[in-house]
């Protein structure tokens, strides 16, 4: 050790105090200690006790008075595009032909379906009414003038609600340990961004999604901080709950906020793996954590997507067009929609109307015209409305018909029966010959044959299978009972079921549905139900039934597969549908409304569009290879700047997939605004990606090239807006913005 | 290696007697006599045709037949039945037309054609046997893993038809075998051996998918376990530069990416030499295709179009003639639009003088010869022979969709709008100078204006158009549907029959096409075809119903002797798969959670084998099951005969976790890159109790199994009770349960 050799000098000596002056203070050859670090003796004695208390702001947002300042002003700003010229078109553009509608629909209380939930509907009604509109107005074509409608108003809403995304950002950024420049920056690029402007100022949904998907974030990092400074205060509460509302909230305006949750919801799993393999989080604490995110995640936005749809129910308690989704049970509940009780006791000789169970066809109907081919019996279709052709006797089949008129002969499984067509005197039929759409080998046409005085023969005959009755009525199981036995009926000689399914007959069958008698039927759509019933014989104050109302949940449960269904049938092509591969590159817009010579186009401003998609390759790339890295033994993942950049980048990125990827599974018709939500997240991740590039730059370069960045995408905004404002453009102009061909708005 | 848990690793060090040579030989050949017994029983029965022997018997046929047929399936399994119908004598002129056809009426060799499946099927079982054995489980486990095939109902019901299933099953097993066989020389690398059982699992690879296309969730499968292995060879502390690491990497790209190509791309290069003849699947091929069978009929009647020809113009997709009348557009429609009041073009399915256009030159001619022949790109007219007017489209909305144009006609003598009736005739993949040819000469009309294309759907037009189809310019002129091509022509200029023509010229020889542009045609419309198979169909499932074998399939029934083939699983077998794969996923699960915390339930060496031989098979049965909940095509249960393979196998090394934490070890076999000969063996200390156990387990196996079997072999008949108590789930839907009301 001799050749030891210290680096520094030691320290002088206390003993030896030749600057005998300064011996109180600290030597200044170190850096004076800040207040906030402690050393490692402080640090062990606070960790025994818990995380270090220390003040620390409220969700980790310190914004100092100048940036409020300059954040006021870009509101100041976006709140103009925004605004600017909101009453043209005085006349309805693209969607508002749906969504105008549904304003009347809730003012008339009028029951209608939808494959959206009801939250952002609810506001735009809301600010209709409040604006005195009387629902008279039936937004019935694209171009339609307005006429007695506070349009103005009800576009305010969305407007407002993308206005409101811009401090969001800003504040979004902050909470995300940006620097203000950067923040200032993705709060500018929200605000000129030319899609996000089109679409909140006309009445659509994606204007007050994008507003809580952006609330959601924003309230999820606000509880981030605070769980990384400490769990359990009020402020974290506060945050954890306000997340949770929000996420009810964007999930109650459209069905792709779930992908918010989704983005939330992983995040959560991250904190708690990480939570879990905290040695010091004993396992109680950690149960705690658990259950506090699984009540104010899990629970709460459930509730406030039930919530909305009680709202919904409660307000459309009238029949309307939306009826033929639901099943009779819910449209008993719908005022005009409802029916009389009827007896429960079913008999041979009762009058009947015979429901299909499955579909929403109708009743078991008959009428006085032919078939064009096949047998040309009369026909027999399904019908959905109320009809005197509806009502079929039921006859015993191989009995004599003169039994004692006074006793009821219940009907009961295996027994034959025949049904009596009462307005045109025919009987159900069938036999070995081809349906008219449904010609395949196991379909039999069923038709109604017979004339005044025939016996009728073999093929009349209709055998009662019953497959299920209702719990509370164990009669219902034994013997068919009106509305609470579910019955097949099978025909003998063909051995096939009376069956329906939902393909319509051609003009000359009314479009109504297709009845056939099938020997492969699935049983869902082989049930059939009694609606009406009477008998002769029945004493007027004999039991009567009617359908059961359903609660809440189950009309809340039926809701929920109707539109899933709906929505899963929307796979019709539309003219200006795209498929998610184009989005991010901007391939193509959407014309929302064209007229004399004007022209409001969804259009993205190329360049924020452009750069966000760059960023997000980008940001994929390097961190591919800096995976790679590691994997051949570099430890770039030691360096907390690059742990740092990455963890928010990385959540930025996971926003955008989980925004856009799971488009990919979708088969419906998309569109180009289905983007919107994943373009905001690549907007923030470009704001990131400029954080981090810029790290190592004076802070004065840094705010020039930021200026640059948004003085190009000003520019650019100001370019395409007059297909954001539907406002004159001359066609030079307008043929050399054109830079993609693909871009289709000169015409 | 050593094991650092919580607790020890206990494992014997001698091998028990059962794991001899001669004991596993013994099990292996009595398991492969079995499966070859049951699979071969009354093959014979039944003597009609089944299910999908409709399709598959056809395409033997086809084979021998040297006719041209298309179909979704690769032709590897296909050429496979046909080799077996060609061998036992089969002469192709069974049409196997439907369900119950008599085999035997018709000289069928049937006997012969099902027993190339019965024998692949019956080979699986040694297979999945030996899959077991060398990923290191004992004896019992193997035959356990083994019997759950041997034993099931499904597979066996599926194998004894002339049907793909049991190619691909079985090329699928040996993918695995060969891949696991590959991994575990991975110490020897670049050995001979190391090559062969890699370039073997590449072969077996293309077979698998040679015989359907879900033979890709084979190679994704196989492949993940590659991206794993090569991640890990990547790993710095393995020590291997990166040159290394390529050079591993290309030889994985050589053995199983471009060999597989190779052979599958040679199935379909016998598949095109044998099906030289035109027959049922030309339609679906381009003209270009068409003409290189032998008797094609666009062969042997496409002619060059000259101007002045009239024509009748067909559209590809509806089949409808392009069609005008002197009937005029309503001036408003019912929704309030406007219409330019000219006559209506529409298009029309039958045979009429309406439907005769003539092809009008819009540059000089020569007189004669080959200089009046209509080309690719050139410009033309379309004079309507019986109103003498031209074809003409302009910026007005068709009447059924406002976004697309509306096309109409205008007299012949008025020049004012000459340029609207201008069009441009492109071929489809047509080169510059190629002649415009009847029936094979596909093409696009569209307006030299305006862009848009002329189209038709099938959408019909209100009653003042007759309900004919509209036609209407579609702005997207490259959109596929807008695709015409001239059925015949009618006449030439001077009004003579064109036949004479045309049978001047030089008689047609068969034209030759790149065997690569073939093969690229038939796999876009195989894949198109196969997307497009979305009717419903009474026996289709949903995957999520599988595993649980919720539903069947009803094969074939016979109302005489009350018997019947209904595809369903051996529900013992099915239900212990999917109990272990939730064991497995549990257990995993909480060893997961339990490691956060620090506590090792499962010794590191334990872990180790159930992550890297039960995680393969894992993975294999989530790729060969998961995927199909993303397909929107029919759907049927032996869909999941591979998954539920795959699922076997997890069920016996699961089994093998319950009854023991023990195992073999170690299995690879040590090389030259790890030298650990002071590593001790380790040996799976099984008991009595465990042999015990799996020897029950494969009992119940064989009760189940006989128990279903009259619904395997469609003999004996059951009486209504008898099918109703072979009916546990009441969502099977078997025949004959129900007692018949005279």
């Amino acid at each position: 050790m001799s050749d030891f050799r210290a680096r520094r000098p030691a320290s002088p000596p206390s003993s030896a105090q030749p600057y005998g002056k300064l011996s109180s203070a600290p030597s200044q050859r170190f850096p004076p200690r800040p207040k906030d670090r402690l050393d490692a003796d402080e640090r062990k004695a606070l960790a025994t006790s818990g995380y270090p208390r220390q003040h620390h702001p409220l969700g980790g947002f310190k914004l100092s008075s100048g940036e409020v300042k300059l954040l006021i002003l870009v509101v100041v700003l976006a709140a103009f595009v925004r605004l600017y010229k909101l009453s043209e078109p005085n006349s309805v553009v693209f969607d508002e032909v749906h969504f105008g509608k549904f304003a009347s629909k809730y003012i008339k209380t009028r029951y209608y379906v939808d494959v959206h939930p009801p939250l952002a509907k609810l506001l735009i009604t809301l600010v209709s009414v409040i604006s005195g509109y009387d629902g008279n107005f039936d937004f019935k074509d694209i171009g339609k003038i307005y006429a007695d409608v506070p349009y103005v108003m009800m576009r305010a809403l969305p407007a407002v609600m993308g206005l409101a995304v811009v401090p969001l950002t800003y504040l979004t950024l902050r909470g995300l340990d940006c620097r203000a420049t950067t923040a200032l920056l993705g709060s500018v690029l929200v605000a000129f961004e030319n899609s996000l402007i089109t679409q909140s100022r006309l009445i659509l949904l994606d204007s007050p999604l994008i507003f809580f998907t952006s609330l959601s974030t924003f309230c999820w990092v606000g509880f981030s901080n605070e769980d990384k400074a400490e769990p359990f205060t009020e402020q974290w509460w506060f945050w954890l709950t306000l997340t949770g509302l929000s996420l009810g909230a964007v999930v109650s305006c459209k069905w792709v906020g779930l992908f918010t949750i989704a983005l939330v919801g992983l995040c959560t799993i991250r904190q708690l793996w990480l939570l879990l393999g905290d040695m010091r989080v004993p396992p109680r604490l950690f149960v705690k954590h658990f259950c506090a995110r699984a009540l104010c995640l899990i629970v709460l936005p459930i509730t406030f997507y039930m919530a909305m749809f009680e709202i919904h129910f409660l307000i459309l308690q009238n029949s309307g067009e939306g009826d033929g989704f639901m099943s009779s049970e819910f449209q008993h509940t719908l005022q005009g929609r409802g029916m009389a009780d009827t007896f429960a006791d079913v008999a041979i000789g009762s009058e009947v109307t015979l429901r299909h169970v499955n579909t929403q066809g109708g009743y078991l109907h008959s009428h006085p015209h032919n078939y064009p081919g096949g047998s040309q019996q009369q026909q027999i279709t399904l019908y959905p409305h109320r009809d005197d052709n509806n009502n079929w006797i039921i006859r015993n089949a191989l009995e004599e018909k003169n039994t004692s008129s006074t006793d009821l002969v219940y009907l009961t499984p295996g027994m034959t029966v025949r049904f009596d067509h009462i307005s045109t005197n025919k009987r159900l039929h069938s036999h070995d010959v081809r349906p008219p759409i449904s010609e395949v080998d196991f379909q039999n046409e069923v038709s109604g044959y017979g004339f005044e005085g025939f016996e009728g023969d073999a093929n009349d005959n209709w055998i009662v299978e019953i497959e299920s009755g209702d719990r509370k009525d164990p009669e219902s199981k034994k013997r068919l009972r009106t509305l609470r036995t579910y019955f097949r009926l099978r025909h003998p000689l063909t051995g096939c079921y009376l069956f329906s399914h939902k393909v319509k007959l051609p003009e000359w069958g009314f479009e109504q549905q297709e009845v056939t008698c099938n020997k492969n039927a699935v049983k869902p759509n082989s049930l059939w139900v009694i609606e009406t019933n009477s008998h002769p014989n029945l004493p007027p104050d004999a039991e009567k039934v009617n359908y059961r109302i359903p609660g809440f949940l189950a009309k809340f449960l039926e809701l929920q597969r109707v539109m899933w269904d709906t929505n899963a049938g929307l796979t019709d092509r539309h003219v200006y549908d795209s498929r998610p591969l184009s989005w991010p590159f901007l391939k193509r817009g959407i014309n929302f409304w064209v007229k004399d010579h004007r022209q409001i186009y969804l259009l993205g401003n190329p360049f924020i569009w452009w750069s966000g998609t760059a960023a997000v390759l980008a940001y994929a790339a390097v961190r591919g290879f800096l995976v790679i890295r590691a994997q051949r033994g570099y430890k770039d993942f030691l360096n907390t700047g690059v742990v740092k950049a990455d963890q928010l980048c990385g959540f930025l990125f996971l926003g955008w997939a989980l925004h856009y990827l799971p488009f990919f599974l979708m088969e419906r018709q998309l569109f180009l605004h289905h983007y919107l939500p994943a373009l905001y997240f690549s907007i923030l991740l470009l704001a990131g990606v400029f954080e981090v590039v810029t790290g190592a730059l004076r802070p004065r370069v840094r705010l020039q090239i930021a200026g640059a960045i948004a003085v190009v995408a000003i520019l650019t905004f100001a370019y395409f807006s007059p297909l954001a404002y539907g406002s004159s453009w001359t066609r030079s102009k307008c043929m050399r913005a054109q830079w993609v061909k693909s871009w289709d708005f000169s015409w | 290696m050593s094991a650092q848990g919580d607790r020890e690793f206990h494992g014997a060090t001698s091998p028990s007697p059962l794991e001899s040579d001669k004991i596993s030989a013994a099990v292996v050949c009595t398991l492969t006599a079995l499966a070859f017994a049951l699979r071969f029983y009354k093959i014979s029965h039944p003597d009609e045709v089944v299910f999908d022997e409709v399709h598959f018997g056809k395409f033997a046929g086809y084979y021998i037949l040297r006719e041209y047929y298309f179909d979704v399936h690769p032709p590897f399994a296909k050429l496979l039945l046909g080799l077996a119908a060609w061998f036992v004598g089969f002469d192709g002129k069974f049409d196997f037309e439907s369900i119950g056809d008599s085999y035997s009426k018709n000289h069928v060799p049937y006997v012969g054609i099902r027993a190339l499946p019965a024998v692949l099927g019956s080979l699986t079982v040694p297979i999945v046997y030996g899959i077991m054995k060398q990923s290191g489980f004992p004896t019992a486990i193997a035959a356990f893993s083994a019997a759950i095939i041997l034993f099931d109902n499904a597979h066996i019901a599926q194998t004894r038809l002339i049907l793909l299933d049991a190619a691909l099953v079985f090329f699928m097993a040996l993918s695995l075998y060969s891949y696991i066989r590959f991994r575990k020389v991975r110490y020897s690398e670049y050995t001979a051996q190391w090559w062969g059982w890699m370039i073997a699992t590449g072969v077996f690879l293309a077979c698998t998918l040679g015989c359907k296309m879900v033979g890709l969730l084979t190679f994704a499968a196989v492949g993940t376990a590659v991206l794993v292995d090569l991640w890990d060879l990547l790993d710095h502390r393995k020590g291997l530069s990166m040159d290394q690491v390529s050079k591993h990497f290309f030889a994985r790209a050589f053995g199983l990416i471009l060999v597989p190509a190779i052979v599958y791309l040679s199935f379909f290069w016998v598949h095109f030499k044998v099906l030289k003849f035109s027959g049922t699947g030309d339609s679906f091929m381009s003209p270009a295709f068409q003409e290189t069978l032998h008797g094609n009929e666009l062969l042997l009647n496409s002619h060059e179009i000259r101007y002045y020809d009239t024509l009748t113009l067909k559209h590809k997709e509806t089949k409808a003639f392009l069609h005008s009348h002197e009937e005029k557009y309503p001036l408003t429609y019912s929704d309030g639009r406007v219409s330019s009041q000219g006559q209506q073009v529409t298009a029309y399915p039958h045979n009429d003088t309406n439907n005769h256009w003539q092809v009008v030159p819009t540059i000089t001619l020569p007189p004669a010869g080959r200089g009046r022949i209509v080309r690719h790109m050139d410009v033309v007219q379309l004079l309507h022979v019986p109103t003498q007017t031209y074809l003409l489209t302009h910026d007005v909305a068709s009447p059924l969709m406002p976004t697309n144009q509306e096309f109409t006609t205008w007299p012949k003598g008025d020049e004012s709008r000459y340029n609207d009736t201008l069009f441009e005739l492109q071929l489809i993949n047509g080169d510059d100078g190629d002649p415009w040819k009847t029936k094979s000469g596909h093409f696009r009309l569209v307006h030299v204006p305006t862009k848009v294309a002329l189209w038709t759907y099938t959408s019909a037009l209100p009653a003042w158009a007759f309900k004919q189809q509209e036609v209407n310019g579609n702005k997207n002129a490259q959109d596929k549907t807008a695709t015409w091509f001239v059925e015949e022509i009618i006449s030439d200029e001077n009004g003579h029959d064109v036949h004479n023509r045309t049978s001047a010229a030089e008689p047609k020889t068969v034209k030759s096409m790149n065997f690569f542009r073939k093969f690229a045609e038939l796999q876009l419309s195989m894949l198109q075809h196969n997307a497009g198979l979305t009717a419903s169909h009474p026996y289709a499932s949903s995957p999520i119903n599988w595993p649980f074998l919720l539903s069947g399939i009803s094969f074939w029934t016979h109302n005489d002797t009350k018997g019947q083939i209904y595809l369903i699983g051996n529900i013992f077998g099915w239900w212990t798969c999917v109990l272990a794969l939730s064991v497995f996923v549990g257990i995993m699960g909480a060893d997961a959670l339990a490691r956060r915390r620090n506590i090792k339930p499962i010794p590191d060496l334990v872990r180790n084998r159930l992550l890297n031989s039960t995680g393969f098979f894992i993975g294999a049965w989530a790729w060969h099951f998961l995927p199909f909940f993303l397909m929107d095509r029919q759907l049927f249960l032996h869909h999941y005969l591979p998954a539920h393979l795959a699922s076997a196998l997890v069920a016996g090394s699961v089994l093998n976790f319950v009854l023991t934490e023990s195992i073999n070890y170690p299995i690879s076999v040590w090389g030259p890159n790890l030298h650990t000969g002071a590593s001790r063996r380790y040996y799976t200390d099984f008991g009595s109790k465990g042999v015990f156990t799996v020897g029950a387990g494969i009992l119940f196996l064989a009760l189940t199994f006989l128990f279903f079997a009259p619904l395997t072999y469609g003999t004996p008949g059951l009486d209504p009770e008898g099918v109703n108590r072979r009916r546990l789930l009441s969502t099977w839907t078997l025949h004959f349960a129900k007692v018949s009301n005279a």
